[in-house]
């Protein structure tokens, strides 16, 4: 497993998928290999990613590596549904960017979460009846200019207006970061990708 | 002293009457004007005429010829979405295939895109200002160039798979960077800020930046610099405390820093560059004149003993900005010295 982690920290695609087919050859079962080996190595990932050290080509290139082996493990259709939940992520309409958000995908779904991507440009409608439709655990909002503020704050109150009154909202990105929880109406501001999915993580032992 | 020689004399570490004050102040102008960004970034007479209507109204130290970050890319075959309210962004990429390099040119800035209105912009605005404020045009820095030739996500897959044929692409951004930073200086701009916000480590490592980037901007500027520009400005956003100490090295005269970076950390890694920074951009939508005097006086104390300092904000200033907030960081700096109850 450790070869597999190295190897996935390194965004070597070919070593991550030769150690992956050695583990299942020996008979390591593939939810074993997502828990012990890819969640491990995105923790590491994560320890180097203080303010000083985070930056997206690291993260970028582990996570194409990360979602080549879970393509490997569960080829298109064969992939059980996650048990953490689903979470909904989205750029808002008005902001085109989504790298953050696509990040943010491969880190969440590196993590057993069942992403359901709304894309870029999302109108809000469009995210609270998904979010509704899927029956999702939380919303995930990145942003990266800052005229997108007055829309973000519209998100809690609309996911409520459609009967959602439990479902938290993260918001990320360059320009929502600079704001504060209270100002932006959502749960919590995260620093980066990794600071989204250990809040979600960590969730439930709050509620508790 | 007028707006020019208060900033040369800063950069050189010699008396000025007051710490200089450069706003960001770019899409904002139009918007102060009544204009739509969509028409302000792509006509050049309108740009300069709402930058000095900014000028006149702030009353900081320099004027921006500036469009957004996509007009090297266009010039260079990237297609782009405008919309009325907003900066264009690119719809398709001029080098969407990194083997497909050969295939693209040097724009010729006189002729390519919206390069020819940018000149424009930047002749107008000298001949209304002469040399009493500091006209400041733009140039991408050559990993930006690059990652909006290429798509970011591209542009580092390709680092990481390619590295000898990324650093051809890179070269080809200096090239580039280097023909319009010089047709915008023959176009009357002092000098251009190197605007390279792909090359911050939130993108990428600084041992990335000291080996793919570093060379690449010594060059640039070292171009700049022979070709008439008055001071190499480097402007480089986010957390990039790790890479400040490659500035000298770089030729930077002006360092930006970003919200992110403290003054004091600023101020220990570049001991005698001029630095320009970094009140939070947010803030100047967010808060109000009284948030925005504290904060600038805060920073005015933090250099007052150092100097070689120019009050700005951590990167632009919102467009969507309340006026008010501008006025409150110009005024701050003009007040330095003159304000008995400032502690």
């Amino acid at each position: 497993m450790e070869h597999l982690i190295r190897a996935l920290i390194e965004g070597d695609r070919p070593r991550s998928v030769f150690a992956v087919e050695r583990l299942i050859k020996a008979g390591t079962d593939r939810e074993l290999i997502i828990t012990e080996g890819l969640e491990v190595a995105m923790k590491r990932l994560e320890s180097k990613c203080t303010l000083e050290q985070f930056n997206l080509l690291e993260i970028m290139v582990a996570g194409r590596a990360v979602m080549e082996v879970m393509n490997y493990i569960y080829p298109e259709g064969s992939r059980p549904v996650s048990t953490k939940g689903k979470v909904i992520i989205a750029t808002l309409e008005g902001d085109v960017h989504d790298l953050g958000k696509n990040i943010l995908r491969m880190v969440l779904i590196a993590d057993g979460y069942h992403v359901v991507d709304c894309g870029k440009d999302c109108p809000l409608n469009v995210l609270v009846s998904t979010a509704k439709r899927e029956n999702a655990r939380a919303v995930c909002i990145s942003g990266l200019i800052t005229s997108l503020i007055p829309l973000v704050r519209k998100v809690k109150s609309s996911l409520h207006r459609a009967g959602l009154t439990g479902i938290p909202v993260i918001a990320g990105g360059a320009a929502l970061k600079m704001a504060s929880a209270g100002s932006l109406n959502v749960d919590v501001v995260c620093d980066s990708a990794f600071d989204a999915v250990n809040w979600l993580d960590n969730e439930e032992v709050r509620k508790e | 002293m007028n707006s020019v020689d208060r900033i040369t004399a800063t950069l050189q570490g010699s008396p000025a009457d007051r710490v200089p004050v450069i706003a960001q102040v770019f899409g904002h102008a139009a918007i102060l004007a009544g204009i739509s960004l969509g028409s302000y970034v792509r006509d050049g007479s309108l740009l300069a005429r709402c930058q000095i209507e900014a000028l006149r109204y702030y009353k900081y130290d320099a004027v921006f010829a500036l469009m957004d970050t996509s007009v090297e890319t266009e010039a260079t075959g990237s297609v782009l979405n405008y919309s009325p309210g907003d900066y264009p962004t690119v719809k398709s990429f001029a080098l969407s295939n990194p083997d497909y390099l050969d295939r693209l040119s040097i724009p010729d800035p006189h002729r390519a895109g919206r390069m020819p209105e940018l000149l424009k912009a930047a002749r107008l605005l000298r001949k209304d200002v002469g040399d009493r404020t500091l006209v400041v045009g733009c140039v991408l820095g050559p990993l930006t160039i690059t990652t909006q030739l290429m798509g970011i996500q591209n542009a580092i897959y390709c680092a990481i798979d390619e590295p000898d044929r990324f650093a051809e692409i890179l070269d080809f951004a200096t090239a580039l960077a280097k023909v319009f930073g010089e047709a915008q200086l023959d176009a009357g701009i002092h000098l251009p800020v190197v605007f390279d916000p792909s090359a911050s480590p939130a993108v990428v490592p600084p041992g990335f930046f000291r080996e793919f980037e570093l060379p690449r901007l010594r060059i640039l500027f070292s171009f700049l610099k022979a070709h008439g520009s008055a001071a190499n400005w480097l402007h480089i956003a986010g957390p990039a405390a790790p890479i400040l100490p490659y500035y000298q090295e770089a030729g930077v005269d002006i360092a930006n820093f970003d919200y992110p970076v403290s003054a004091a950390e600023a101020q220990t890694r570049l001991p005698v560059t001029c630095l320009g920074g970094n009140i939070k951009p947010l803030l100047f939508v967010e808060a109000d004149p009284g948030e925005i005097t504290r904060e600038a006086n805060l920073l005015l104390d933090q250099f007052a003993v150092r100097g070689r300092f120019i009050l700005s904000s951590g990167c632009e200033i919102p467009p969507e900005s309340r006026p008010g907030n501008i006025l409150a960081m110009v005024k701050a700096a003009k007040n330095i010295g003159r304000d008995p109850c400032r502690s």
